[in-house]
This record gives structure tokens, C-alpha cells and sequence, in this order.
């Protein structure tokens, strides 16, 4: 539809194409080269890297890197633990999320901002991390794999823009029409909220899947078998073994050498390990923004 | 209206609340009795609850400190600048993307400017110091910058991270916007062109009313914010030169509280933090209610 | 997709209810019986335990079985959830793992040792053949929480300080003693094509270690303080230091003027690496190794040379005697004394006040401090790393793996410096190449060493116990101090200024809480030292 309409072109929209491929050339190039830096950095020598002396094309190529990473058979666990907390953990997000966004939508329901505030209230305080240690002993969530998953079953600013979504993004007639055919609220939610809004059901489920797979944080304090890690810290442990001293060679009473000089290397294979599935899965989601998806669905 | 009137017109909506009600009031309230430590001087044997009551001892501590208004400072400027920069530049590249007619382009140029949201703040600092390097890097040979050091200049320091903070999470933050993009009517669009509007005005007109209501959330959303300055990237940017402005609140708790296990006193200045942060966000949003007619609640 | 959508919902949700529901039920810890729950803090390089031998020899001689939680990493956040939470393993292993100020804070999670000297016979032994390691151990309320170690063969310093010799001789150059001879060769350094690559301008002349914003540390320039007999030790830390029995603090110290001033001038001339205020210590370390055989760097400090610059370029380097400030001056140079840190590591282990089975516990640490199981904690294990010459003489091998160096090679096959040990005084050992070479260039430092008198120059810092208020005090006094001192440090070498600026410095750094600290730190070296006489 948008296309049939630029067809009609005016010497006004021509400039305006000009001035757009321009901008998107620009920005390309800004942000497209230091991942191309990410991905040389990682198979070029680390010492020319780190001197400033790599930035066209990878020199002094090797694998190491990607060496040292496959090597460690504890990374596999690790990606299917990841895959395994992401992907049960933003389920559950999403089937908490969403009822309780809609919900939270309807403007007839009047204790909505009550609740809103005792959601929003966590956004800002929160009790510090020994009484949250305390509480995971206690329900048993200590080096328990639901751990990733139940605590962070609702993210309040997810919660929040989902709501926003709900409120301006079903208009409110397909309710009162709704309502008169004596749908339930149940009804009305499953059928034609949520059909309605996924865009907004997209975008909230990268953002919780997301936040999962970069979860380093829960794995580092509240989980001791090593077997139960994600991949982050497996990552992280990878790195570290490599990175040796670094940071004070004297210390630890002598440098590795041969170990240290590979850490940087190291540390930029690690992103493309740890990123490219969350970056193959983004263009399967971005159907779900194609313009006029929904509302056609909708008046059609 | 009586309670089961409520509860009979509405309980199907309780029940979609209440898993999220309670995960909420489990993982986040039960734990929050841990915030009197910010009023009690942490003792072990003690327990959390049980050590000696001493009111705003930590918090005129804090309050006190000379470092106090330094780290005001610094916080607020970076943060605040953040905020701003970060806020504008996700609805502009939104608005760009949106105008790209070519459907692969467009999900390519998508795709391309979210790819740095991942790249983890340590690498990215790493890369800052390679391309900023006063003597090798690739920024200051390419632009011929020899006066300036980018790294270590303290009037450097803040347009650094900024940009580079912009530059990094810019494309993550414009996928709301641009899911708020695609609900705009295309009827408008229909309308606008029997008009002749031309393409720029079809934006003034059609697609930034569409994504206000989005925007005045998050904005409300990131004032909640205003004290607060991710710790990890400017601890790791942070060095001699550049500490009079690098110093914010969160790196010298971390400084203080790894030196010496201060419970207390972090946890005072954590809420100090907070309470800033909050009353930030209750203000925000009720001008926004005045204002715009959207708001939190 | 709408009902496997609710389904989903009540699967996950009865799950967590359920969970939630009978949560409760304890931690099932194993306690009893012979087995020991021990907590090691490895290093990032060290494999696991189960591949040294020498636990399986631990486990023996202490008659139990050991379940090891390694940790190698971010071990800080971890444990102060751990330790509030009062969530202590039966046995803490590792080097400052526990640190004193944790002690200070969370003591009493800890056994007080002082009672069960009886069952440690070899701690016992330790603190009677060092009693600076008693003193060590002891708090201020006189319970034993931990036991220290003693490394012996560590250097009496940490930073050598080394000059490219290939290119002073390519130049017809002699060693600089002097500030200014070094002064005049770092010029040669940068006019001249010193590294024979035909490019003149490539030559880093100078270098040094990031100093960080809390202090000073190893491979930095405050080892110049030396030059003007100022005592410093480990690198210099927060600027306190004792001379002659008087506790103070170079940062308002003439002489740190005159260092700054020196380097100053230096960097003004282009002679520092533009880079040294803001590199990381990776590219510090990249730059030192040049590329290929063409060396970057003509002036610098570091571990071994082998280590600063590359096997392939520490050849051309050679280390060197502190330098005078002015030739022919009457006050004798000092140097950084770092003894004490590195051959008496501190809190190497610990025991849980809750432990279920004290004596297998008190068992495994009497075990650590045997003469055999401490040199293989150490070097790792006999027949791989050691070879046992005689009943008290030992010879470290060469790396097994040819790839590896012989410090990655420690690190990678034992726990090495972060397990508890006693090297006795009177064995025998060959020592690893690195360690040997780090001994080897200490040799052109110890006469400046000597000039110092360790028992009024140097402040003990690892021998003393604070309260937890005055550890409390100090911390937040020392960021304050620092905010101030770091900065100007950095400004007044790349861009000058001290001499005008310096009074009004000094005045604030005098109002940040300094001189207090000053007056404690006196007030705990008096009593110390009252103690050691």
C-alpha cells in the first residue's frame, strides 16, 4: 500500500529518496564496520590487533581463538542449557506477561493503577542481593536450573510497554462490539488482543529472550554445578583462562606468555559464538513489523 | 459499586493478574525487607534485621562526603545526556528504516543496526581504545585529531561514551518504535496522498502522531533513570586522566564497598539512588498525564 | 496457538507453585561421615583437581574424601552473598580468598584456630619457625581465623627495570645511571632509528604499566621515589610508606614533586608513550613485544624480561640498577620492597565455625602444610613437575607440554601460589626458569635494597590486623584522597603545572582525611613493632 503510493513521485520525493539512501549509507557504514572489526579481530594476530595495525583486513590470520572455544567440550552443555533457560523462561514470560499487560489495559477495571504502582514500585526498590540469596536457599532455588527462569518471570518495563501497546493498539470499538456478542474477557484476550499485537508480542519476546540469553549474573552467584551453567559463563571462564594475568603479571608471580597473548583474540571469537543465534533468529521476527500486518487483519 | 460486583464483572481479569502479582510479590517484595540495612550497621552475628539501629547516619555520611558533589555531577551530566541523545536518536533511526520502500533493504538495515547491541561493553571499551588511541587509532588518524586525547580528556569523556553508547544500543531501542510503526493506518497514508502531502510531512503528520504515545512511555521510563549510569562501562573506560568526571555514584560504591564489605553504606546510597530516581519518574509522569493524556497510571 | 498458548501457561505456572509450595526442605549439606565440601579458588588457567595427583596424596595423609567447588572467577560477587547469608563450606582454600577485611566483617563464621594448634602440629611448626606468620594470622581480638603461608624463593622485588641494550649499542650509548644520562638517551632513543627498521619515529623510548585510579602498583614510575631515597613497597599502593619509624605519604612528599617534575619533562619531549595514561594493560603488554624481532620499547619496567617483552625480544634487554637522581649524590637510592606480598601470602585457608566434621577438617589443613604437599601445591605434582631428589631436595622440571612456558605450565597443572603453603628454609630446590630469571634480575636492585632497613623502612602492612572501623575508615578516606592525587598525577605529567599548583594541592590532600590515616597507621606500625623487638 505504502509502495502504490510512492509511485507517484514529485521532484520533492526524488530529493527525498536522495537524502534517505545517503542517511541509510551513512549509517551503514557506521555501524557495520566495527562489527566487521569484531569478526577480523577474531582471526587476526591479537598483537597487531591490539597496536592498531588491523583495521582493513585480517592480518596474521589464524583459528586460535575459535580453537580454544570448540576445544572446551563444556561449551555444548552450555548452549543447550542456554537454549533450554531461554526458551522456557520466555515462554513463561510471555504467558505472565501478556494476560497480566492486558489486563492492566482495561480502562473499566479500576484498581489498574494501584496495581500498577506495586508493580512499578520493584522497578526501583528492591532488597539487595543477601536477602534475595536468603530467599532462592530457602524456596530452594540454590543451584536449581528454575532459578534462570521463576525469578525473573515478570520484567515490569516489559510489562509496562505491553500494556501501552494493549491500550493504543486494539481499538477500543473491537471491545464494545466484542462485549455485545457477550465475549468474555478470556475470550476476548486469547481471540482478538492478541492476534491483534503481534508486533508488540514479538518485540517483548526478543526483549525477554534476550535478556536470558545474556543472564551471566544469576549462573555466577546462585549456581555451583558447573553443569547447570549457560553459556555465558562457560564463555566467560573460557576467556578468563586465556586472559592469565593480565592485569598485573607481579601478583600472580609471573605471566604466561604464550597464554595471555592470545586472550584478546579470544575475547572477540566469543561474541560471534554467543550472538549468533539470537542475530540468525531477529529477520524470522521481523515479519511480525511489517507495516499494515495487523490492522488489515483487522478492517479487512 | 461492591466488592462482588467488582469481583464478578472482573475476575476473569484477576485471574490474568495474578501469576504476575504473584511472582512479583515473591521474587521482589519478600526480599525488600533487606532495605533497612541502609538504617542498621550491618552486623553479621546479627543478621540483616537484627544489627544496631543508627537512622541517616549512612546517608549524611554520604551526604557529607566531599566526593558528594563531584559524583552528583558526573552522574547526572552522563546520564542525563544519555537519556536525551539516546531517547531522540532510536525514534529518528525509526523513522528513516520506515521510509525505506524495498522490503529487503529494509529488514537488512534493520538487521544491521541491531548486530551491536550484542557486542559485550568490555569488547566495546577494547575497541574504543584501538580506534581512539592518541597514537595508532584509527579515529584520530583518519580525522587528524593531535590535540585532543579521546580517551583521557575530561572534557572527551562524555561525548565518548555517549556516542559510542548511541551508537550501540541505537538500532535494539528503535524496534519498539518501529513495531509502533507498523500499526500506523495505512488509511492515513491513503488519506494524506489524495492531499499531495509530500513524504516529509506524511512524517510530521502520520507517522510521529503514531508514535507518541510509545515515546512518552519510555520517556517516562528513562527519567526513572536519571541517577542511574550502567557501572561496568565507565568503570572499564575509567582512568586517571579522565576520574574528575568518570567518578559516578555507582563506581565509588563499588570502590568503596570491594575495599572494605561497607553493607550499610552502599545500601544507603543505593536508595538515596532509588529515591531520586523515583520521585524522577512520579514527576515525569504526572506532567506527561497533564501534557499528553498517556501516562504510567 | 491460542489454547497451546493456556496449556502452556498452566503447566509452567503449577510447576512453579508446586515448587514454591514445598520449597523449604533444606539443602540436604553432606556434613557427617568422612567427607569434607571444600572451596578452592583457582585461578583462571589452573585445571580442575581431580587432575593433580597430589590431592589424592592430600586425601590420604588427612584420611577424607573431598568435594571440590571451584571457583575461578568473579569469586567477589559470590561471596559476600555467600558469606552473609552465612553459607560457608566446610574449608575455603585459596590465597586472600578471604580477605582480612571480609574477616573483619563476617570473623565469626569462621573456626578460631587458636584452640587447635595441638591438631595442627605443621601450622604450629610454621608459626614458630616464622612468628611473623603468627602475628600474621592473629586478629585484633586475638582469634585465628586463617593460615598465612610462606613462599621463600619470590625476589625481594616484583618490578625490574630494563633498557634495550641492542639499541644503546646500535647508538654508541652507555647504561644510563642517572636521571639525566637517562634523559639524554631516551632522546637518542626517539631521534635515531634505535630499532634499525629504517622508520626513526616508531620508537617508544619510555613505558609503563597503566596506573590505575586507586593507587600505584607493579612496573610504574614511582620506583623512580627510589632515586631520592624514598622507601617505598609493593609499587606504592596508596602512597603510604614508613621511613625511619615515621609512618607518611609520598603524595604530599617533596620528592614525588621532583619525580613528577622529572617525568614530566620527559613526556613533554615526546619521550613517554603518548598512550601511557590511557592504555589497557593489554596494549601495554602488545606494545612491549614489538613485532617480529624489532623491539618498540627502549625503557621499561616489568616481571622478567622474558615476560615484558617476548622470548623472542628479551634478549636485547637488559635489567638495571635504580638510577641516582643526580650523579654524585650523597643520599642513598632505595627501591620497591615487595618481600613481604609475594613470600608471605596471606588467609590461605580458612575453616567453617559450622563445619560437621571438624577434625577431617583440621585434618586436611595440617595436611596442606606438609614439606611434600606444600612444594607440590606449589610446583605441582612429583614425577610430572618434581622430581624428589632427596629427603629434602627438590628440582622443578621443565614444562612437559614443549608449547607451554614454564609459569603457564605451573599455573595450568596446580593450584601453585594460591594453594597454602610452607616452603621450609632449610630444603633444597631447583628453581623453574622464570622464577630463576626473576631472581637473576632482581640482582643489579638488592644493593638499593639493602641501603633500606626493612624493619624502619618498610611498613609492614602484611604482618598487621585492623578493625573492622579503622579498615572502614581508611577505605573511604584513601577515595577521597585518591580522587584528588590520581588525576593531578596524570594532568602534571602529560600537560605540567606542578610546580604552581603543588601548595594548593598538597592543602587539599592534607583535608582528605590523609593525615588521620597517617596517625593510624602509625599508631598500629608502634605497635607492631613494640611487639617484633
Amino acid at each position: 500500500m505504502v509502495a502504490a503510493y510512492f509511485r507517484s513521485r514529485t521532484p520533492g520525493d526524488i530529493a527525498f529518496s536522495v537524502v534517505l539512501a545517503a542517511l541509510c549509507v551513512l549509517i551503514l557504514t557506521a555501524v557495520i564496520y566495527p562489527v566487521y572489526f569484531v569478526v577480523i579481530a577474531s582471526v587476526s594476530d591479537p598483537t597487531l590487533v591490539a597496536t592498531g595495525q588491523v583495521w582493513a583486513f585480517p592480518r596474521g590470520v589464524n583459528l586460535f581463538g575459535y580453537e580454544q572455544i570448540f576445544k572446551d567440550e563444556r561449551i555444548w552443555n552450555g548452549y543447550l542449557n542456554t537454549l533450554l533457560y531461554s526458551g522456557v523462561g520466555t515462554a513463561l514470560n510471555l504467558c505472565v506477561t501478556l494476560p497480566a499487560a492486558f489486563a492492566l489495559s482495561r480502562r473499566e477495571f479500576r484498581p489498574r493503577k494501584a496495581i500498577m504502582l506495586f508493580f512499578a514500585v520493584t522497578m526501583f526498590f528492591q532488597g539487595g542481593l543477601i536477602p534475595t540469596y536468603m530467599l532462592y536457599r530457602d524456596v530452594g532455588l540454590l543451584d536449581n536450573w528454575l532459578v534462570f527462569v521463576l525469578p525473573a518471570a515478570v520484567n515490569v518495563y516489559n510489562l509496562i510497554i505491553a500494556r501501552a501497546f494493549f491500550e493504543s493498539s486494539v481499538p477500543e470499538e473491537l471491545y464494545e462490539a466484542a462485549a455485545i456478542d457477550g465475549i468474555s474477557y478470556f475470550g476476548y484476550f486469547l481471540k482478538i488482543a492478541v492476534p491483534l499485537s503481534k508486533a508488540i508480542i514479538s518485540v517483548i519476546g526478543l526483549y525477554y529472550l534476550v535478556q536470558h540469553w545474556n543472564d551471566f549474573f544469576t549462573g555466577l552467584v546462585f549456581i555451583r554445578d558447573y553443569d547447570k551453567q549457560p553459556l555465558q559463563i562457560v564463555l566467560r571462564d573460557i576467556l578468563l583462562s586465556n586472559q592469565a594475568f593480565a592485569g598485573g603479571a607481579g601478583s600472580a608471580g609471573g605471566a604466561g606468555n604464550y597464554a595471555q597473548q592470545y586472550a584478546d583474540q579470544i575475547k572477540y571469537g566469543v561474541i560471534i559464538v554467543s550472538t549468533l543465534p539470537v542475530i540468525v533468529l531477529y529477520p524470522f521476527l521481523q515479519r511480525y513489523f511489517e507495516k499494515g500486518v495487523m490492522i488489515g487483519a483487522v478492517k479487512g | 459499586m461492591t466488592v462482588t460486583t467488582h469481583l464478578r464483572r472482573h475476575w476473569q481479569l484477576w485471574a490474568m493478574l495474578a501469576p504476575a502479582i504473584a511472582f512479583v510479590g515473591v521474587f521482589a517484595y519478600i526480599p525488600m525487607y533487606g532495605i533497612q540495612l541502609a538504617f542498621r550497621k550491618f552486623s553479621f552475628q546479627h543478621g540483616l534485621t537484627g544489627g544496631e539501629w543508627v537512622g541517616f547516619k549512612y546517608f549524611i555520611q554520604f551526604f557529607e562526603s566531599p566526593l558528594f558533589w563531584t559524583l552528583m555531577r558526573n552522574t547526572v551530566t552522563i546520564s542525563l545526556v544519555t537519556l536525551i541523545v539516546g531517547f531522540i536518536a532510536p525514534i529518528l533511526l525509526a523513522l528513516v528504516v520506515n521510509q525505506v520502500v524495498h522490503s529487503g533493504r529494509k529488514r537488512f538495515m534493520q538487521t544491521a543496526t541491531y548486530l551491536p547491541h550484542f557486542i559485550s561493553t568490555v569488547v566495546i571499551v577494547g575497541m574504543l581504545q584501538v580506534f581512539l588511541s592518541p597514537s595508532s587509532g584509527l579515529v584520530t588518524t583518519l580525522f587528524g585529531i593531535t590535540d585532543v586525547n579521546l580517551l583521557g580528556d575530561t572534557s572527551a569523556f562524555v561525548p565518548v561514551y555517549v556516542i559510542s553508547d548511541v551508537w550501540q544500543h541505537c538500532g535494539w531501542n528503535s524496534i519498539i518504535y518501529l513495531a509502533a510503526l507498523s500499526r500506523v493506518d495505512p488509511q492515513l497514508y491513503e488519506a494524506a496522498r489524495i492531499d499531495g502531502a509530500s513524504r516529509f510531512r506524511l512524517i510530521r503528520h502520520v507517522d510521529i502522531p503514531g508514535l507518541i504515545p510509545t515515546m512518552v512511555v519510555l520517556l517516562i521510563l528513562s527519567m526513572g533513570g536519571v541517577l542511574s549510569t550502567g557501572f561496568e562501562k565507565v568503570f572499564l573506560m575509567q582512568n586517571t586522566l579522565n576520574l574528575p568526571v568518570s567518578e559516578v555514584i555507582s563506581t565509588y560504591v563499588y570502590k568503596i564497598g570491594i575495599l572494605s564489605s561497607q553493607f550499610s553504606y552502599s545500601t544507603a546510597i543505593g536508595l538515596f539512588n532509588t529515591l531520586i530516581n523515583f520521585i524522577f519518574l512520579m514527576v515525569t509522569n504526572q506532567i506527561a498525564k497533564r501534557v499528553s493524556g498517556t501516562s504510567l497510571w | 496457538m491460542a489454547s497451546r498458548t493456556r496449556s502452556w501457561c498452566g503447566v509452567v505456572l503449577a510447576s512453579a507453585l508446586a515448587l514454591t509450595a514445598c520449597s523449604s526442605g533444606g539443602d540436604g549439606e553432606g556434613g557427617g561421615g568422612n567427607t569434607l565440601r571444600v572451596l578452592v579458588l583457582k585461578h583462571a588457567l589452573t585445571g580442575p583437581m581431580k587432575d593433580m595427583a597430589w590431592v589424592a596424596e592430600l586425601e590420604k595423609k588427612a584420611n577424607v574424601k573431598i568435594t571440590w567447588e571451584e571457583v575461578s572467577a568473579d569469586w567477589d560477587q559470590k561471596k559476600s552473598a555467600m558469606l552473609a547469608a552465612g553459607d560457608v563450606p566446610d574449608l575455603v582454600v585459596g590465597t586472600n580468598a578471604i580477605t582480612n577485611s571480609d574477616l573483619a566483617t563476617f570473623g565469626t563464621a569462621f573456626e578460631d584456630l587458636k584452640d587447635d594448634l595441638g591438631k595442627l602440629p605443621n601450622v604450629k611448626a610454621l608459626f614458630d619457625a616464622k612468628p611473623e606468620l603468627r602475628a600474621m594470622a592473629t586478629r585484633t581480638g586475638g582469634e585465628i581465623y586463617t593460615v598465612p603461608g610462606y613462599k621463600r624463593f619470590w625476589p625481594q622485588t616484583v618490578t625490574h627495570q630494563y633498557i634495550n641494550k641492542k639499541w644503546l649499542d646500535e647508538l654508541g650509548l652507555k647504561t644510563p645511571t642517572t636521571w639525566d644520562e637517562l634523559y639524554d638517551v631516551l632522546v637518542a632513543f626517539k631521534e635515531k632509528d634505535a630499532n634499525g627498521n629504517g622508520d626513526p619515529d616508531d620508537e617508544i623510548p619510555m613505558d609503563w604499566s597503566p596506573v590505575d585510579t586507586g593507587g600505584f602498583g607493579y612496573f610504574q614510575p614511582s620506583v623512580l621515589l627510589g632515586s631520592l631515597g624514598l622507601p617505598i613497597s609493593a609499587g606504592g599502593g596508596q602512597g603510604y610508606f614508613v621511613e625511619d619509624g615515621k609512618v607518611r605519604n609520598f603524595f604530599v612528599d617533596d620528592r614525588y614533586k621532583r619525580v613528577i617534575e622529572f617525568l614530566h619533562k620527559c613526556f613533554a619531549a615526546g619521550l613517554i608513550s603518548k598512550d601511557v595514561m590511557t592504555q589497557d594493560y593489554t596494549g601495554y603488554q602488545s606494545v612491549g613485544r614489538g613485532q617480529g624481532d624489532v623491539a618498540k620499547v627502549g625503557f621499561s619496567w616489568g616481571w622478567t624480561a622474558s615476560d615484558r617483552f617476548g622470548a623472542q625480544l628479551a634478549g636485547q634487554y637488559r635489567a638495571t640498577a635504580p638510577l641516582l637522581a643526580e650523579a654524585g649524590q650523597s643520599t642513598p637510592t632505595t627501591w620497591t620492597y615487595d618481600s613481604y606480598g609475594e613470600n608471605f601470602p596471606a588467609n590461605q585457608i580458612a575453616m567453617s565455625a559450622s563445619t560437621g566434621n571438624k577434625d577431617a577438617a583440621l585434618r586436611v589443613i595440617n595436611a596442606f602444610y606438609d614439606q611434600d604437599i606444600s612444594i607440590q601445591v606449589l610446583f605441582g605434582q612429583f614425577g610430572r613437575n618434581i622430581t624428589k631428589a632427596g629427603d629434602k631436595e627438590y628440582k622443578v622440571l621443565p614444562p612437559a607440554d614443549g608449547k607451554s612456558d614454564p609459569s603457564s605450565w605451573k599455573w595450568t597443572t596446580t593450584l601453585a601460589d594460591n594453594g597454602p603453603t610452607w616452603i621450609r628454609d632449610d630444603i633444597e630446590v631447583t628453581l623453574p626458569t622464570d622464577l630463576q630469571e626473576a631472581v637473576d634480575q632482581s640482582e643489579p636492585l638488592l644493593p638499593s635494597i639493602k641501603n633500606m632497613d626493612l624493619k624502619r623502612d618498610v611498613f609492614p602492612a602484611q604482618f598487621i590486623q585492623m578493625s573492622a572501623e579503622d579498615l572502614t575508615t581508611l577505605s573511604t578516606s584513601n577515595q577521597t584522597m585518591l580522587s584528588i592525587t590520581q588525576p593531578k598525577f596524570a594532568q602534571w605529567i602529560t600537560k605540567g603545572g606542578v610546580a604552581g599548583e603543588w601548595d594548593a594541592y598538597v592543602r587539599q590532600v592534607n583535608g582528605s582525611g590523609m593525615p588521620a590515616n597517617v596517625a593510624t597507621l602509625q599508631r598500629y606500625y608502634d605497635k607492631y613493632a613494640a611487639q617484633r623487638s
